[in-house]
């Protein structure tokens, strides 16, 4: 585990392991950036070293930063803009996800619209196509805006893209972009009234995940639902009902990049009511695709603890064993360095936290 | 030519000035003007669509005023951001 990337609602803390484990395992801010901004998402890209950042700033809107050390200068990304033609701005950066050509990103805004980056993230632009798919005349936003949240690409094909968008539904692409279809059957909208679901295009996705190992599988985070697809996201299957899950609502989801089968999802009690089940902070991992849960809660507070997780605030690192980390609105972090078995809080007074990712 | 005052934050984007003599005879002009030699400060003021963003007041004779605000020669038009945050 290298650094942890932190966006909070004031400004980007970046979170390092300290040599000998630091006192009651609680990880040193080795970096601070964007003070006073929301950081929405913050990534680094590894394949170069860069560090990206998606900043919100209360009175100045919403760009985009890039850096080769946090703690240094950050400058200003040409964009994501819209061309003034479309008559749209940018509202919100929800996520930036290395592609597989060089120099190649992707990323996410709201209101529901791709950009694309071939320099690294320097520059930025409109994948047309998929701003003007006919269906977004139906789409509705989420209570957090209408936002193009997770960004799958497959591994090794830079022309195969899977996108999703609360609430729009799963979008894929096998031609780079220049063509959109939805992928949202099998999802089961139990939100709307069910004389209505059938041909809805109010699909609220909150987060999916594609497993790197084999890439016909995502995982999928419903408003109301867990989801798994075995065809690249063309369809998908239940794997939340009646699998042993306090609530098969939540925003977050993630996945062992080395091991298609396992995912790990943060349930909260329900859409009406936005925090962890009987104020018990409790991770569920699967190991069967979805088979069956279980909960994973050592070292993490099993009492009077009603938190609430948002959708880029979960992450693991890749290794192996895996590593995963997670930060709250309440401004706690809590990681693992075992796979989930045991946990600590790694971070306790930062504001509240609205994405994080290892870098 | 009308004289633009900025604070906060978005003196950043102009080398740290707080007060810049920029040409235009509509605070709109002034504003696109001033992005036109910032390029940075493009997105802070104005978003795509050139809409003055929703926290962003230009204040002119001690009045709010809008893009289509006319400027004389001589005028000082200052961009503040709003208090507002939490």
């Amino acid at each position: 585990m290298g650094e942890l990337l932190v966006g909070t609602r004031k400004g980007l803390f970046v979170l390092r392991k300290p040599p000998g484990g630091g006192a009651k395992g609680e990880f040193e801010i080795v970096a601070r950036a964007f003070p006073g901004e929301v950081v929405e998402f913050a990534m680094r890209d590894r394949r170069g070293g860069r560090y990206l950042a998606g900043v919100t700033h209360g009175q100045f809107g919403p760009h985009l930063f890039y850096a080769d050390n946090p703690a240094g200068a950050w400058q200003q990304a040409e964009g994501p803009a819209f061309p003034t033609s479309l008559n749209a701005a940018v509202e919100r950066i929800w996520v930036i996800e290395p592609g597989v050509g060089d120099g190649e990103l992707w990323c996410g805004v709201a209101p529901a619209a791709l950009f694309r980056s071939g320099d690294g993230g320097k520059t930025w632009a409109l994948v047309q196509a998929l701003w003007d798919v006919p269906e977004r005349a139906q789409w509705n936003p989420g209570a957090g805006g209408m936002c193009l949240n997770s960004i799958c690409p497959w591994p090794g094909d830079h022309n195969r893209l899977a996108v999703s968008i609360s609430a729009g539904g799963v979008w894929l692409t096998d031609d780079g972009g220049n063509s959109w279809r939805r992928g949202v059957k099998g999802l089961v909208p139990r939100y709307l009234p069910e004389e209505a679901r059938h041909d809805t295009h109010a699909h609220c996705v909150h987060h999916i995940e594609r497993a790197p190992q084999q890439p016909s599988t995502l995982y999928m985070q419903f408003h109301s639902g867990i989801y798994r697809s075995d065809d690249a996201g063309e369809s998908w299957i239940d794997i939340g009902t009646d699998r042993g899950l306090p609530s098969d609502f939540g925003f977050p989801l993630a996945i062992d990049v080395h091991d298609p089968n396992r995912a790990f999802v943060i349930p909260l009690t329900s859409d009406m009511d936005r925090v962890m089940p009987g104020g018990k902070v409790r991770v569920y991992e699967t190991r069967d695709r979805g088979g069956s849960w279980r909960a994973l809660e050592e070292g993490l507070p099993q009492s009077k603890a009603y938190l609430t997780v948002l959708r880029q605030a979960f992450c693991t690192d890749g290794a192996n064993p895996l590593g995963l980390y997670f930060g709250v609105q309440s401004g706690e972090v809590f990681g693992s360095a075992n796979g989930g078995r045991s946990w600590r809080t790694i971070a306790a007074r930062l504001p509240p936290v609205v994405s994080m990712r290892c870098a | 030519m009308p004289r633009v005052i900025l604070t906060g934050s978005i003196q950043q984007h102009v080398g740290g000035l707080g007060a810049v003599d920029v040409d235009g005879d509509t605070a709109g002009a002034v504003v696109s003007a001033l992005e036109a030699a910032y390029p940075p400060l493009r997105g802070w003021v104005v978003d795509e669509r050139g809409a003055l963003r929703l926290h962003v007041k230009l204040f002119l004779h001690g009045k709010a005023v809008g893009l289509n605000a006319v400027l004389g020669r001589d005028d000082e038009l200052h961009i503040v951001a709003a208090i507002s945050g939490g």
